[in-house]
């Protein structure tokens, strides 16, 4: 309620919403706290290491660039959106802002630029990108879905294009930084997702703009009736989905030490993957940041528990999709309430 | 390209986004040979596949196909890449037949799924010469591959003997879906058992994805801090990840530093003999790109001039071994790199890029 106080009519069109809204939500929210209980205890059983502060730091970092993506996707869900193209911006943006400042004899592009360059084109890529999807879907009204299809895979030819299909491993120390630095004894990128997925959680919670993403989502007409510009806001939306993006991808790139040619592939559906078990309806305008956050470290739990429990190669896949459906199972018995 | 489209109106779309996809990688002049223009000779054209664009190994490959060609006077048509998409393997292969290529060179990723492909090719008298893998199923004139249980095994007996027959390894899987991930883990995993049974093994499934071979080192540092060995099936994904996380661990010393962790790796790009100059990684099988290119296109002009070739050892280190259904196989040797022969100019990851 807070911080409406301009434009009555924008304030008038959530809380008809809002009034069953946060009650709602509130359960989604919590649907997996359940769960997650349940997988620590199975996780100290299978190894006391389970629950070391080491490990538990380990299974949060892994899921840092996981957890970027699953943000940028589940705000442009509840707007009522699709990206699939985020994956490969993951790859794309961290390889173009390196490929241009490294030397050719690195497999760079020659043009060799200043070094401090780098983080800013890698995110201006991710902007960019972000920005040129939402020129194609609202205002030359293409599908979504189909749109971004389309960007996954011009944007990884791009990359291989541009690197040659070569991995870049000589990075620049500032590309390096976000990935490795240690800030007070937890790694720097735990807090950066931290400190992005509350402002989200803020945001979207109790600000205007946020809001309205909930309103547009769930009925564009009606968000516009009451005076929403809705393809402002999710321009701005896909703006920022590009941005956490490329931010992932720089992530990834300080951890893993260098630009995959693949870096991002197939990420896609673990992001889709989190957001639903989440909570993040596919239809728009339900769920929340919290619940997204909720289904990335469960997926982080799983992946951690089968590597502890050394689960065969053969089998892991199967398993990890099992675990996912009595998870979503656990969920549903919890609350009582139909899913989405 | 616009007098062969009109030529093959059938598959002109096709052949297109062959050329197309071609002309990316292929940058070397000798290769625009196409079928029967200009160069007025009667030679027969050989076709060549590339399975991929996007990793150090393949591309080296694709540099040295021109190359070779010129050499042994091949008269090469230009490379369709299948970017690891079995149903665009089939594709080239429908295009190039339409060109009039008299024999191809592919490396079907995809080994199961090749099959009726081949059988095509065979009712219209095309010998097909497979690198890298080796079909499940159908006729091919020649394998050309280097013996991956080998890399397996090599990698097993060196970190075997650096860890003096105990301890704990850990160990990237590739995809098991395929045969060369395959053959690395069987005979690494047999390997270990009869030789080294004092020694324990992780096996972590990795997809050939270097986050997902981190993400399993770094929970298994936290469960295993003793672990003394790493064996990593493809050094092209999973060296740098390797690298980055034993670096923020303090992990990354010289071997003579009791905290060192034995590490060997596939593949032989030049990153990797970079780590082993800085002693950051000790040894890795070095797969032959260069042998790859040279024998594909000998076994392929053989074929089409109507050579044959039974079992039995080479005049180039290897041997031919028949691998069932009258398929031939020549497994080419993979030599074990290390800090004594890292800088042998004869190895493919030192002459490219220089």
């Amino acid at each position: 309620m807070s911080g409406t106080t301009t434009a009555p009519p924008v304030a008038d069109a959530p809380p008809a919403r809002r009034l069953r809204g946060p009650a709602l939500a509130r359960m989604r929210d919590l649907a997996l706290v359940p769960a997650i209980i349940v997988l620590v205890l199975v996780g100290a059983l299978i190894d006391p290491v389970f629950l070391s502060s080491a490990n538990i730091i380990n299974v949060l970092q892994q899921q840092t660039e996981l957890s970027l993506l699953v943000l940028a996707e589940a705000i442009i869900l509840i707007g009522g959106r699709f990206d699939l193209s985020l994956e490969s911006t993951v790859g794309l943006a961290p390889a173009l802002a390196v490929a241009l400042v490294i030397p050719a004899a690195s497999n760079g592009l020659g043009t060799e630029w200043s070094s401090a360059l780098a983080i800013p084109i890698c995110l201006l890529v991710g902007v960019l990108i972000g920005a040129f999807n939402g020129v194609l879907i609202l205002r030359f009204g293409l599908s979504a879905f189909i749109v971004t299809l389309g960007m996954l895979i011009v944007l990884r030819g791009l990359q291989i294009g541009i690197t040659g299909g070569q991995n870049l491993f000589e990075l620049p120390s500032s590309v390096l930084y976000l990935g490795n630095a240690q800030w007070f004894g937890l790694p720097a990128s735990i807090w950066i997702c931290g400190i992005l997925f509350a402002i989200g959680i803020a945001v979207l919670g109790w600000f205007r703009h946020g809001r309205a993403v909930y309103a547009i989502g769930g009925n564009r007409d009606a968000a516009r009736a009451a005076g929403i510009r809705a393809d402002r806001v999710i321009f701005v939306v896909f703006i920022v989905g590009g941005l956490l993006a490329a931010l992932a991808g720089l992530l990834m790139t300080g951890r893993l030490g260098s630009v995959a040619s693949a870096q991002g592939s197939g990420m896609i559906f673990t992001v889709f993957a989190a957001a639903v078990i989440g909570g993040v309806s596919m239809e728009g305008g339900k769920g929340t940041l919290f619940g997204a956050l909720c289904g990335v470290i469960v997926l982080g739990l799983i992946n951690n528990i089968l590597t502890l429990a050394g689960v065969s190669a053969q089998w892991i896949q199967a398993i990890y999709g099992l675990i996912i459906l009595v998870a979503l199972m656990l969920a549903r018995v919890t609350t009582g309430k139909a899913q989405d | 390209m616009m007098l062969k489209r009109r030529a093959v109106v059938s598959v002109a779309v096709v052949a297109a986004f062959a050329a197309a996809t071609a002309g990316c990688n292929s940058s070397d002049p000798a290769s625009s040979g196409g079928s029967g223009t200009g160069t007025g000779d009667a030679k027969p054209p050989i076709a060549v596949d590339l399975p991929r664009a996007d990793s150090d190994f393949w591309n080296s490959y694709a540099k040295y196909i021109p190359q070779y060609a010129k050499e042994s006077d091949i008269n090469l048509m230009t490379p369709t890449n299948s970017q690891n998409d079995i149903a665009k393997l089939v594709a080239n292969a429908q295009a190039l037949t339409a060109q009039g290529a008299k024999a191809i060179v592919m490396a079907p990723q995809d080994t199961g799924a090749i099959a009726t492909t081949l059988t095509m090719l065979e009712s219209k008298k095309i010998p097909v010469v497979s690198v890298d893998t080796r079909p499940d199923k159908g006729k091919v004139f020649m394998v050309v591959r280097a013996d991956n249980r080998a890399y397996g095994q090599k990698a097993c007996e060196f970190l075997g003997e650096k860890l003096g027959g105990k301890g704990k390894v850990i160990e990237f899987q590739g995809s098991l879906s395929s045969v060369n991930g395959r053959d690395r883990s069987e005979a690494f995993a047999e390997c270990m058992k009869t030789k080294f049974p004092g020694i324990t093994i992780f096996e972590e499934p990795t997809e050939w994805e270097g986050a997902k071979a981190s993400a399993a080192l770094q929970t298994r540092l936290a469960q295993h801090p003793d672990i003394k060995g790493i064996y990593m099936q493809a050094g092209g994904v999973f060296l740098a990840p390797t690298l980055q996380l034993l670096k923020s661990k303090n992990l990354l010393v010289p071997p003579t530093d009791p905290k060192h962790i034995f590490i060997v790796s596939n593949d032989g790009i030049p990153q990797e003999f970079e780590a082993i100059r800085k002693g950051e990684i000790d040894a890795t099988v070095s797969q032959p790109a260069d042998l790859y290119a040279k024998y594909a296109l000998f076994y392929a002009k053989a074929a089409v001039e109507g050579k044959t070739f039974t079992p039995g050892p080479t005049d180039h280190d290897s041997t031919i071994i028949d691998v069932g259904n009258g398929v031939l196989e020549d497994q080419l040797p993979a030599p074990l790199v290390t800090k004594d022969n890292v800088d042998d100019a004869s190895l493919w990851g030192n002459q490219i890029g220089k």
